[in-house]
């Protein structure tokens, strides 16, 4: 029961990350049909950026904040050197330049500060534990289930309660339209990157608090699964990916926690199986995008 | 004064030539009718008129300032609207949150909520479905709703992309009543229409459109009369 | 004395330019496969680096045995395997003399699987699993193996008085799964036992859910070995101590890089093995002392000095072979008797190509590397490839 309710939390921890990364992709691919696969940089650059704040000293807060406004500038140069040229180019073209991009990064990273990781420390509060009767949860897993909580509640007003925020989700469905309302192609597009950079930023965060280092390759497992979550969660979708991001977390968690031992070196294999059971059950993804088909 | 010139005009989408220099005169509080077969070029017209499309050639003129190759939104800044073909209405959006984009850089939130009273006033439907996905609503509806969303940015020139098609008489009836009352607002209309017959009767002018290029041009009541059109539009 | 004339200038200038061409000596040419970006690349960059500065300094002084200048062919893998068959491949038609490949088992394993039938000696540059030798008589390892590794940790875990351990693996690499089945071999030899296992997946997001299933251990471990590497082990170490689990945990080499070791209280106590240490005045720091006075950089791994040994076993066997000859150079590398190296003595003979070198023990205080001892595995309990 007890390890029961610690591998939930381990889940939810695990599967925030997740829906915070796939919410970013989810959010410009509905705005410029492009899968940045380049989204984990942003995180990697993030974690950097808080590793170079700590270096200069300045206290964990200031430095986590860093970090989230570096991932928000790292997306925003992305879109503005990168993907702004490419504008309008077909998917396939617009997917081989963010690898490429993701590339130059992580290459940039590894022979321009190191190829190993380098060490982070966070304040010990952080990596303190709570007891509830005989269970022991880790702080850090707390205070990410309510970041992500915060990230995705702050997400939600921006899109329901601001113009910009309307503007992107009908940008999402028609964005020739949206242009026809007066509203700047680019600021739309900016504002959807900045907003995968701030979800990535806190990812990083959370990521970096639980493990303790950063490394040029940090950001692209998690993307990678991020990605497998917002095709799961219906692509396009944003709620489809915040779920997708959820069910993910929680299939890798369970299988780690509770297959027989024999069976874990099968994990993975099990896990991604499960994911396209899911998707063969449910081929648009488990909550599909009002409108897919129109760009 | 309200008026848009286009002189020369052409359209092309890779080796296809939609418009084949095409020229045009909306005076000020009037309404030109742009008629044509399938593919002749009308959406094409209106799209470059508005921005969507760069213009390979030719001249766009408002009030005689040269806006040719302007973006979509800095036209739509510019006061010119289009209510484009199909509606295109926001689906996964309210009807409140429609109309809101509509207005969003055009007016300063209190005067936009006020707009939005007008035109819940104006379209009682609108209102009584306002915190509804406006793709639940009907297609006379969402009509209604594609209109106003344009209104609510007040503009000068309005561009119509065929707000009758495909819609049950009656819906038909009312929309050419809402075109017609627009001008008398004042409105600078170019109305695309394959209602051959009901737009002409409200227009001051029609230009018929054939592979990209005018085949007739005139007043309304002459083209009405006129054999060519009635031969090909009115015939049936 | 007489000035020269201008005449004779000319005939002497004209010697010394004639001169090298006169001496011209036959290259020796080493293929070098090794990533400079991806997964390898925090092995291969140091090692490469370590092993490109003594080449440079054997260089100046006449290259391999005195005589033979060494030309490298680089080639960045980016520890992408394919790239790394395909760079072996390269080597055999370029026909070089020597190769020395990937800092892993199985990338190694891949390249010997063209150079070995090609007769080309081949050498990793930090692959530590003893079956990487297996797939060629043509291929070599460098850094002590991980059987001899596990055999001296779980020597120490029993002196300890640990009587049960739990071992994390990875079926992703070869050495991050037989590492921890040496150790659990060697140490039930010795009395101890196997409370159960943990797997994970290399860059796993994250070691909650593991560090749970440990938490739920009953009888909980006297000790929890890994050989994870980074960035895997920061985030479990991380992990389980933030979880409160205070069982210590013991693992391979990999750990014993800076990084590691700043990754603060989470790792105070962490048993290690290491190729090497650098006491004062060994060879060892002399090396380190060199390598920083020329580049400006702190040699702070042992992947740089086992670089270096490895310019000296190519040395080695060149001089015993008495030839450049890629087949006797082989031969006379697999019989090398114990000859002294900077990072330790290594010995060749007697054994499958896998060196017999010394492990050191270390132990992680205060963010230093603690020296605890140094010696060979005892041949009693050195698990079978
Ligand atoms: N985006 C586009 N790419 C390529 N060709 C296009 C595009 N849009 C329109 N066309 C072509 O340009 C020509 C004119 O099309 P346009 O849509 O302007 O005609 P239309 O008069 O509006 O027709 P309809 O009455 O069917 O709406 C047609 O041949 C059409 O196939
Ligand atoms: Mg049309």
């Amino acid at each position: 029961m007890g390890t029961l309710l610690q591998q939930t939390v381990n889940a939810l921890s695990l599967g925030g990350v997740y829906a915070l990364l796939a919410l970013g992709l989810a959010t410009v691919f509905s705005i410029v049909r492009l899968i940045n696969f380049a989204h984990g940089e942003v995180m990697t650059i993030a974690g950097y950026g808080i590793w170079w704040a700590l270096l200069l000293a300045l206290p964990a807060p200031v430095a986590i904040l860093a970090g989230v406004a570096v991932a928000v500038g790292a997306a925003l140069a992305m879109e503005r050197i990168a993907f702004r040229p490419m504008r309008g180019a077909d998917v396939t073209t617009l997917l081989i330049t963010s690898f490429a991009v993701s590339e130059i990064i992580k290459v940039l990273f590894q022979n321009g500060i190191s190829a190993r990781p380098v060490p982070i420390v966070l304040p010990a509060w952080l990596t303190s534990t709570i007891d509830l009767g005989a269970v022991r949860i880790g702080m850090i897993s707390v205070v990410s289930i309510a970041a992500v909580v915060l990230a995705l509640g702050a997400m939600a007003l921006l899109l329901r309660r601001t113009p910009l925020g309307l503007a992107m989700r009908a940008a999402a469905e028609d964005f020739a339209v949206v242009r026809l309302m007066g509203i700047k192609a680019n600021h739309v597009v900016a504002l959807a990157f900045a907003i995968s950079g701030a979800l990535a930023g806190i990812a990083a965060v959370l990521w970096v608090a639980q493990r303790g280092s950063v490394d040029p390759l940090m950001g692209a497992t998690p993307v990678l699964k991020a990605f497998i979550a917002t095709v799961l969660g219906g692509l396009g979708s944003l709620g489809g990916a915040v779920l997708g991001g959820f069910v993910v977390g929680a299939v890798e968690v369970f299988l780690q926690g509770f297959l027989p031992e024999a069976a874990l070196p099968y994990r993975e294999a099990i896990s991604l199986s499960i994911i396209i059971g899911l998707l063969v059950l449910r081929p648009d993804g488990l909550w599909p995008a009002a409108n897919v088909s129109r760009s | 004064m309200n008026r848009l010139s286009v002189t020369g005009l052409r359209v092309r989408y890779g080796p296809i030539e939609a418009v084949r220099g095409l020229d045009l005169e909306v005076g000020p509080g009037e309404i030109v009718a742009l008629l044509g077969a399938n593919g002749a070029g009308k959406t094409s017209t209106l799209s470059a008129i508005a921005g969507l499309v760069p213009p390979s050639g030719g001249r766009i003129l408002l009030d005689g300032e040269d806006v040719t190759g302007l973006p979509a939104e800095a036209l739509a800044r510019r006061g010119v609207g289009l209510v484009p073909e199909g509606r295109r209405v926001f689906a996964s959006l309210t009807v409140a949150e429609n109309l809101l984009l509509g207005g969003a850089v055009h007016a300063p939130p209190p005067e936009r909520r006020a707009r939005l009273r007008r035109m819940e006033d104006r379209f009682p439907v609108l209102g009584e479905r306002r915190d509804q996905k406006a793709g639940l609503l009907s297609g006379g509806e969402q009509q209604m709703l594609a209109i106003a969303r344009v209104l609510m940015a007040a503009p000068r020139l309005l561009l119509m992309d065929e707000p009758s098609l495909g819609l049950a008489p009656q819906m038909v009836e009312r929309v050419f009543d809402l075109i017609a009352q627009l001008r008398s607002e004042g409105l600078t209309i170019l109305l695309v229409e394959q209602n051959v017959p009901m737009s002409l009767d409200i227009a001051n002018h029609g230009v018929v459109l054939a592979n990209g290029r005018v085949s007739l041009r005139g007043t309304a009541r002459d083209l009405l009369a006129s054999d060519a059109v009635r031969g090909a539009y009115l015939a049936g | 004395m007489r000035r020269p004339d201008s005449g004779t200038l000319l005939l002497l200038s004209a010697a010394l330019l004639a001169a090298p061409a006169a001496v011209a000596q036959e290259e020796y040419v080493i293929g070098v496969a090794a990533a400079q970006s991806g997964g390898l690349a925090p092995f291969d960059q140091p090692s490469f680096a370590g092993f490109q500065f003594c080449v440079d300094e054997m260089n100046a002084q006449g290259g391999i045995a005195g005589q033979h200048p060494i030309r490298l062919e680089v080639r960045d893998t980016r520890s992408d395997m394919a790239e790394t068959v395909k760079f072996a491949q390269e080597f055999v038609d370029l026909g070089v003399n020597f190769v020395v490949g990937p800092a892993d088992g199985d990338p190694t394993m891949a390249m010997g699987q063209i150079t070995g039938p090609a007769g080309i000696p081949t050498m990793t540059f930090a692959g530590t699993a003893p079956i990487l030798t297996q797939v060629s008589d043509y291929v070599f390892g460098s850094y002590p193996a991980d059987n001899q590794q596990a055999a001296v940790l779980a020597s120490y875990a029993r002196e300890l008085g640990y009587g049960s351990a739990w071992l994390l693996k990875s079926p992703d690499a070869a050495y991050t799964l037989i590492g921890p089945e040496y150790f659990g071999q060697a140490f039930q030899t010795l009395g101890g036992t196997v409370l159960g296992e943990g797997s994970y997946t290399m860059n796993q997001p994250e070691f909650s859910a593991i560090v749970t299933t440990i938490q739920a251990l009953d009888p909980q471990p006297d000790v929890i070995v890994t050989w994870a590497w980074e960035p895997d082990f920061p985030a479990f170490i991380r992990a389980l101590r933030d979880a409160g689990v205070t069982t210590p945990v013991m693992g391979a080499d990999v750990l014993d890089t800076p990084t590691v070791r700043g990754l603060g209280d989470v790792v105070e106590g962490v048993v290690h093995t290491s190729g090497g240490y650098a006491e004062e005045g060994s060879a060892h720091a002399d090396f380190n002392a060199r390598y920083l006075a020329a580049t400006g950089l702190a040699a702070d791994t042992n992947y740089h000095v086992n670089g270096c040994d490895i310019v000296g076993m190519i040395d080695a066997a060149v001089r015993a072979a008495g030839s450049t000859d890629p087949s006797a150079v082989r031969d006379a590398l697999a019989d090398l008797p114990e000859t002294q190296g900077i990072m330790s003595s290594y010995t060749f003979a007697g054994t499958d190509r896998m060196p017999l070198r010394s492990v050191v023990l270390a132990r992680i205080e205060g963010g230093q590397k603690v020296f605890i001892r140094r010696g060979l595995a005892d041949p009693a309990i050195i698990p079978a490839p």
